[in-house]
C-alpha cells in the first residue's frame, strides 16, 4: 500500500496490487493442499496459471529474479499437470513454493518502499529444478537431453489447389529474415506457410521441421527461412502479400526457373501428408481447460480471490469520497438546524428537509458499505503462520475461523492484522500445551485456536481463543506486582483486571524469550494499536482449559452515533454505544467515601461519578447532584457515570480528529461541528473512566 | 489508415495487469480500448456487443482459454481480426491458433514498438 504521499506509476501500483493478491491465494492453496496431502486438478491449474501470470507481469516489469523464480515453479507444476504425477514429496514441494512465496512477497515488499528488488533467487531456482528432476525420476520419467523428433509426425504443407488448369505457374525463391527478438520464428514461418498455401500449389521450404524441432529457429535466425513455391498469383501480388508479414526485417524474392538444390533434394523426399483439419481429438485438446467441477475448499479459495465485476478503487479516493460525505453531513444538519430558522412554521420546508436527510443517510450508508472489506483476507492470513509455527514447535494445532464474511472498515483492517498475528502467535508458543501434555491432561492431543469475527450493535468483534492451558492468575499478578504496575490486593481484583495486566508495557511472565515471543513489547503493543482504531481488548481464561481474547472495533471510525450533552456553555457528545442508561440523580443517592470519590447507588450497585465541569474545568451552575443529569457509561472494564449539566439529544456526528497542533486531551476523542455551527467535542469514555 | 476513427480493441487477460499494459500503450498509440475481458468466454460474449476491429487473446485463462475464445470468435465472425498474446513454450498452441484462423501472435514479455508493429500492419 503506498504510503501517504508517494504517488506511483500506474503499471507499477497495478503490478504491485495483483502480485501481492496472488501471493495471498496461491498461499492458501498451497496449505490446503499440503494439509491435504492432495493437489485436484482445479488446484494445479490455478497454481500454473499464478505462476505463468507472475512470469509474465514480472518479466514486463523487469523484475527477472521474480520471472525466473517464477518461471521454475511454474515448470514444476506443467510437469505435476502433464504427467499426472503421483509419486509427490508433498512436504518439500510445498516448503518450495511457501519458500518462493516468501521471496517474491519480500521482493515486492522491497518495491513498494521504493527500494530495489535485488534479492537473488537462484538458490531457489536451483532447488526447483533438483526437485523437477527428483520428480521426474520417482514417477518414473527417463531424462533425456533433447526430445525425440517424431520424423512422421512432420507434416509438409501440399495445397488442394493443385491441379488448376493450364494457366502458367511461376516458381517463386524467397527467403526470409525476421527482425531480432520477435521470438517464435518457427511458429513465425509456420504462419507464413500456412497462409501461402492459399495461393501456393507447392511449397518447400528449409528448415524443413517448423513444427517440432526448436533448433529450427536457430536456423531461420542464421540463414533466414527458404520457401521454394509455385503459384498463379503475380510477383505484385506476393511480394505485398509477403511484406505483409508482422516482424519482417529482410525479404529476398525472385522468379526461379528451377528450385536450388536443396529444395529440390526435400522435393523427392517428401511424405504426401494432407493437412488434416484439428480436430476436437487432437493432442491439444488436453490442455483446453475442461473446468473441473471439484467441489473442494480449494474451488471456494480460488473464488475469493477471483470475483467478476469487481474494480480495484484506489483507496485515497476512498477516502476523500467519505470526508465528503461527511462534511455533507454537518453541511444539511447546519442547513436544516440553522439558527435563522428559528421559531419559523416550515412546514413544507420540514417536509423537504427530512427527505434531505433520508438521502444523507442512504449516501452515508452506501459509502460506508463501499469501504467494508470482510475480514477473510485478514483471517486466512493466520493460516500460514499456524503452519509454519506449529511445525518449528512440533505441535498440532488446527485454526477454525468462524464468520470471516463479517466487514470491517478497510482503515480498520489493516491495523488489526498485526495484533492479531501477535495473539495467534502466543496462543501456538505459550498458550497451546505439546502432545505429550495434552494427553496428560486429557485433552486431544491436536490443540485448537479459533478465529471469530461477529457483528454486536455498532461494534464489530473479534475473538481469538485457544484450548490450551490457559492464564495463570496467581502468577500475573505476582508479576505485575514485581513490577509495580498493580497496587491493590490480589483479593479486590477481578479476572478481567488481572489478565488484563499483560497488556501493560514491560510485563511479560515468560522466564524464556523464545523467538516468537516472550519480550513483553508484544501485548502492549497490540493494544496500542487496538487503541489507536478506537477498540478494546477484554482476556478471560479458565486454567488448563484455554484463553479467550475479544477485541471489539467500532465498525467505522468516521461517523458515530451521538448523545450531545451541555456542560456550562460547551458541548459534548458521547458516544452512544459506550452508554448503557442516562438518569436523574436524587441528593441523597450520592455517596462520598474517605477520600472524597463521590460515588451513586442503583440498584444496589455502587458506581463511580466523574464531574465533566470539574474534569474540564468549566464554569457552570449545574454543580448540585440533583440539578443535573447522570449518564451511565461503560468501557472494557469499568462501569461509571458521568455528570452533565443536561442532555440536548441524540446525533450523528462526523467524527474529526483534534488538530495536531493541540496536545491529545485526555478524555477527549475528537471534535465535530453541530447543525448550529458550534463545536461540540467527543468523550473518550476510556480516557475518563481510567481517571 | 482508414479514416479518422480510431480503431477498436478488445483485450483479454486474466491478469489485470497486463490488461492495463496492453491498454497504455495501445491508447498511446491511437487504438481505442473498448473493452476489456478476463477470459475467453467473457471475450466471445463481449465481441459479439461491443463488435470491436481487433482483439487481443492471451492464451492461458482460465474458464475459457485462448484457443477455444479464438474459435468462438471466428465463428461469430469469419473475418475477426485475432492477435494471440503468448508465452515462450506454447508454439502447439499457437501454431493451432494460426490454423483457426488468427491473424497474428505476439510472444510475452513484449515492448511497445514489437505490439505496434504488428498492429500497424493490421
Amino acid at each position: 500500500m503506498p504510503e501517504d504521499g508517494v504517488v506511483r506509476e500506474p503499471m507499477l501500483e497495478i503490478y504491485l496490487f495483483e502480485a501481492t493478491q496472488l501471493m495471498e491465494q496461491l498461499e492458501e492453496i498451497s496449505i490446503e493442499c499440503e494439509k491435504n496431502r492432495k493437489i485436484s486438478t482445479e488446484a494445479i491449474n490455478e497454481i500454473f496459471r499464478i505462476m505463468h501470470t507472475i512470469k509474465s507481469s514480472s518479466a514486463m516489469m523487469m523484475f527477472n529474479n521474480i520471472a525466473v523464480l517464477a518461471h521454475s515453479l511454474e515448470d514444476l507444476f506443467y510437469f505435476i499437470r502433464e504427467s499426472k504425477a503421483i509419486n509427490i514429496d508433498f512436504e518439500k514441494l510445498f516448503d518450495l513454493v511457501l519458500l518462493g512465496i516468501d521471496f517474491i512477497k519480500g521482493e515486492v515488499s522491497k518495491i513498494e518502499n521504493d527500494c530495489d528488488a535485488d534479492g537473488l533467487s537462484e538458490p531457489l531456482v536451483l532447488k526447483s529444478s533438483n526437485l523437477l528432476q527428483d520428480m521426474k525420476k520417482a514417477n518414473g520419467v527417463i531424462i533425456k537431453d533433447d526430445c525425440q523428433a517424431k520424423k512422421e509426425d512432420t507434416k509438409y504443407y501440399i495445397s488442394s489447389y493443385e491441379k488448376l488448369g493450364s494457366e502458367i505457374k511461376q516458381k517463386y525463391l524467397a527467403r526470409i529474415f525476421y527482425e531480432d527478438g520477435c521470438e517464435m520464428e518457427n511458429v513465425r514461418a509456420y504462419t507464413v506457410v500456412h497462409n501461402l498455401k492459399e495461393i501456393a500449389s507447392e511449397m518447400y521450404h528449409i528448415p524443413e521441421d517448423i513444427i517440432e524441432s526448436d533448433d529450427s529457429v536457430e536456423t531461420i535466425r542464421r540463414d533466414g527461412f527458404l520457401i521454394g513455391f509455385s503459384t498463379l498469383t503475380s510477383k505484385e501480388k506476393v511480394e505485398e502479400q509477403l511484406n505483409e508479414i508482422v516482424f519482417l526485417k529482410e525479404l529476398e524474392l525472385k522468379q526461379v526457373e528451377e528450385y536450388p538444390l536443396e529444395l529440390k533434394v526435400l522435393k523427392a523426399k517428401i511424405e504426401i501428408n494432407l493437412e488434416k483439419a484439428i480436430s476436437e481429438e487432437s493432442v491439444f485438446e488436453k490442455r483446453s481447460d475442461k473446468l473441473d467441477i471439484n467441489k473442494e475448499e480449494v474451488a471456494n479459495i480460488i473464488k475469493s480471490g477471483k470475483q467478476q465485476s469487481i474494480i480495484s478503487v484506489n483507496i485515497s479516493k476512498l477516502d476523500m469520497l467519505l470526508d465528503l460525505v461527511g462534511e455533507i453531513v454537518i453541511s444539511e444538519a447546519m442547513v436544516t438546524k440553522n439558527p435563522d430558522l428559528e421559531g419559523m412554521t416550515l412546514d413544507n420546508f420540514n417536509k423537504a428537509s427530512r427527505q434531505l436527510r433520508k438521502l444523507t443517510n442512504e449516501l452515508q450508508d452506501v459509502v460506508m458499505s463501499i469501504r467494508m472489506v470482510p475480514v477473510s483476507m485478514t483471517f486466512h492470513k493466520m493460516n500460514r503462520i499456524v503452519r509454519d509455527m506449529s511445525k518449528k514447535l512440533n505441535k498440532e494445532v488446527e485454526l477454525v475461523i468462524i464468520g470471516e464474511d463479517t466487514e470491517v472498515d478497510k482503515n480498520i483492517i489493516d491495523h488489526i492484522s498485526d495484533p492479531l498475528m501477535h495473539l495467534v502467535r502466543n496462543s501456538l508458543d505459550h498458550g497451546l500445551e505439546d502432545k505429550e501434555e495434552r494427553i496428560a491432561a486429557s485433552k486431544p492431543p491436536m490443540g485448537k485456536i479459533t478465529l471469530e469475527a461477529k457483528n454486536a450493535g455498532g461494534d464489530v468483534f473479534i475473538i481469538v481463543s485457544d484450548d490450551g492451558r490457559g492464564l495463570d492468575r496467581g502468577k500475573i499478578y505476582e508479576k505485575a506486582k514485581l513490577q509495580g504496575l498493580v497496587t491493590k490486593p490480589e483479593g479486590e481484583l477481578t479476572d478481567k483486571e488481572i489478565f488484563s495486566c499483560i497488556l501493560l508495557p514491560g510485563f511479560s511472565t515468560n522466564e524464556s524469550v523464545t523467538e516468537f515471543s516472550g519480550r513483553g513489547v508484544g501485548m502492549d503493543v497490540v493494544k496500542k494499536n487496538i487503541d489507536s482504531i478506537g477498540g478494546a481488548i477484554s482476556i478471560e481464561s479458565l486454567m488448563g482449559r484455554g484463553s479467550t481474547i475479544s477485541i471489539k472495533i467500532p465498525l467505522t471510525l468516521a461517523i458515530i452515533d451521538g448523545l450531545e450533552v451541555a456542560v456550562g456553555t460547551s458541548k459534548y457528545t458521547i458516544p452512544i454505544t459506550s452508554i448503557r442508561e442516562s438518569f436523574k440523580p436524587k441528593e441523597n443517592d450520592v455517596i462520598a467515601d474517605s477520600e472524597g470519590n463521590e460515588m451513586i447507588m442503583i440498584r444496589g450497585q455502587a458506581y463511580a461519578i466523574h464531574r465533566l465541569h470539574r474534569i474540564f474545568n468549566i464554569d457552570t451552575e449545574v454543580t448540585s447532584s440533583n440539578k443535573g443529569i447522570m449518564v451511565m457509561v461503560e468501557d472494557n472494564t469499568k462501569v461509571a457515570c458521568l455528570f452533565v449539566d443536561s442532555l440536548i439529544g441524540e446525533q450523528q456526528v462526523v467524527v474529526k480528529a483534534l488538530p495536531t497542533y493541540i496536545k491529545k486531551a485526555k478524555g477527549i476523542a475528537g471534535c465535530t461541528i453541530l447543525g448550529d455551527g458550534n463545536i461540540s467535542l467527543i468523550i473518550d469514555v476510556s480516557g475518563i473512566l481510567d481517571r | 489508415m482508414e479514416g479518422l476513427f480510431l480503431k477498436k480493441v478488445l483485450i483479454t487477460d486474466d491478469a489485470a495487469f497486463m490488461r492495463f499494459s496492453l491498454k497504455t500503450m495501445l491508447e498511446r498509440n491511437g487504438f481505442e480500448i473498448v473493452g476489456e475481458a478476463e477470459n475467453g468466454a467473457i471475450a466471445a460474449e463481449k465481441y459479439k456487443i461491443l463488435k470491436p476491429d481487433i482483439v487481443t487473446l492471451d492464451i492461458t485463462m482460465p474458464v475459457m482459454d485462448g484457443l477455444q475464445a479464438l474459435k468462438q470468435i471466428k465463428a461469430i465472425d469469419k473475418s475477426a481480426k485475432v492477435i494471440m498474446i503468448s508465452a515462450m513454450g506454447q508454439e502447439g498452441i499457437v501454431r493451432e491458433a494460426i490454423i483457426s484462423g488468427a491473424t497474428g501472435f505476439i510472444v510475452k514479455p513484449f515492448k511497445e514498438e514489437t505490439i505496434l508493429k504488428v498492429f500497424e500492419k493490421l
